[in-house]
């Protein structure tokens, strides 16, 4: 493999109630080889999605922490880093929650209304090696809070209030 | 003004609403509390009228005979017994007691409804709304199901939660209990 070629790595999906969706994962540490293939795995089979903007490890079966988020071209996003990654990541400041409608590959039949804070400050390991500190907002922020949260071990279901906040994903007539 | 409650059923087709809230207000009936929603393609109509006094359950039943024909629904209506004790509006939660939602999503099995409702009654919660939704592959389907529930106040709620989080974890589903955070601006 060379410069110009790279494999691609697309890892299939998990969804519930796949216990490794459910656990809290570990921390990955230093950044080593192998945090940096499962860098290119999460990237890789975020872009296979096309609508999918941001995979955590344990989606794909490692419960280590570390996410990606992309939400370039989304008509939600204010913010925008590009396609990042973050490994051990910690919120350092959320705040102005705002509700809003999400999805989740791991839970591809529902959505649900979800309180999310719109101003966030994250920050974590890049795949240099290098800490990194983000400002994010908006459509960004929710993506990342989105995936914080599966390296706890929760998806949006455990954030819902009340009963009519979630919701069947396929369309109505 | 007498209370009626009033269900409808049948299958999912454009207009039930319409049809089933006109007849209503041909009689001078007011539609107050309602829940409608289709499960499984079906849709579900429950609602809390307000009738005339010349207006019984039989009266609005058979007025809506030829909309229960036309949708082929199957319409039921009574009249509104007392509500429960307690709290004003008939709730049997308590005057202090807080709102908590609980999250449960699993291997489908059966007793989860049962085994959860079952540990929140006996710690004295009480179930407000309930959804659930059979999700997933049909060979591994999914069961979730969210809980808007009342508990008692400060650590007897908590224990509450506790017990919830126990009998689901007998079941092996997952379970998140937290407190409603209302934030009034």
């Amino acid at each position: 493999m060379d410069a110009w070629h790279r494999t691609v790595s697309v890892r299939s999906v998990l969804t519930l109630p796949h216990p490794t969706l459910l656990a809290v994962a570990t921390a990955v540490g230093a950044v080593d080889d192998d945090a940096r293939r499962l860098a290119e795995d999460l990237v890789d089979t975020m872009r296979a999605s096309p609508a999918c903007v941001g995979l955590a490890a344990p989606q794909i079966g490692v419960s280590r922490r570390a996410f990606v988020v992309d939400v370039t071209g989304h008509r939600k996003a204010v913010s925008c880093h590009g396609t990042f990654v973050l490994f051990d990541p910690v919120v350092e400041a959320a705040e102005d929650p705002v509700s809003a409608r999400e999805g989740c590959m791991s839970v591809p039949d529902l959505t649900g209304d979800v309180a999310r804070a719109s101003k966030v400050t994250v920050s974590g390991l890049g795949v240099d090696g290098e800490r990194r500190t983000l400002v994010v907002d908006a459509f960004e922020a929710r993506a990342v809070l989105h995936e914080m949260d599966h390296l706890d071990g929760l998806v949006f279901l455990d954030r819902v209030v009340g009963t009519h906040a979630v919701f069947p994903r396929k369309t109505y007539r | 003004m007498e209370r009626l409650w009033l269900s409808a059923l049948g299958a999912d087709r454009p207009g039930i609403v319409a049809a089933v809230s006109g007849v209503l207000v041909d009689l001078g009936c007011n539609l107050e509390d309602s829940t409608m929603t289709t499960l499984q393609g079906h849709f579900c109509v429950l609602l809390v009228v307000a009738a005339p006094e010349a207006v019984g359950a039989g009266d609005l039943e058979a007025a809506l005979g030829e909309v229960a024909r036309r949708f082929e629904l199957v319409v039921v209506v009574r009249p509104l017994g007392p509500a429960g004790p307690g709290a004003a509006g008939g709730s049997p939660s308590g005057d202090g007691d807080e709102a908590w939602t609980i999250a449960v999503h699993g291997a489908d099995r059966p007793g989860i409804v049962r085994d959860v409702t079952r540990a929140l009654a006996e710690a004295g919660g009480n179930v407000v709304d309930l959804s659930t939704h059979l999700v997933g592959e049909p060979q591994s389907p999914v069961y979730v199901m969210t809980l808007w529930v009342t508990m008692p106040p400060g650590a007897v709620g908590e224990a509450a939660a506790a017990r919830v989080r126990e009998a689901a974890a007998a079941l092996d589903v997952h379970c998140v209990v937290h407190r409603d955070e209302v934030d009034v601006l």
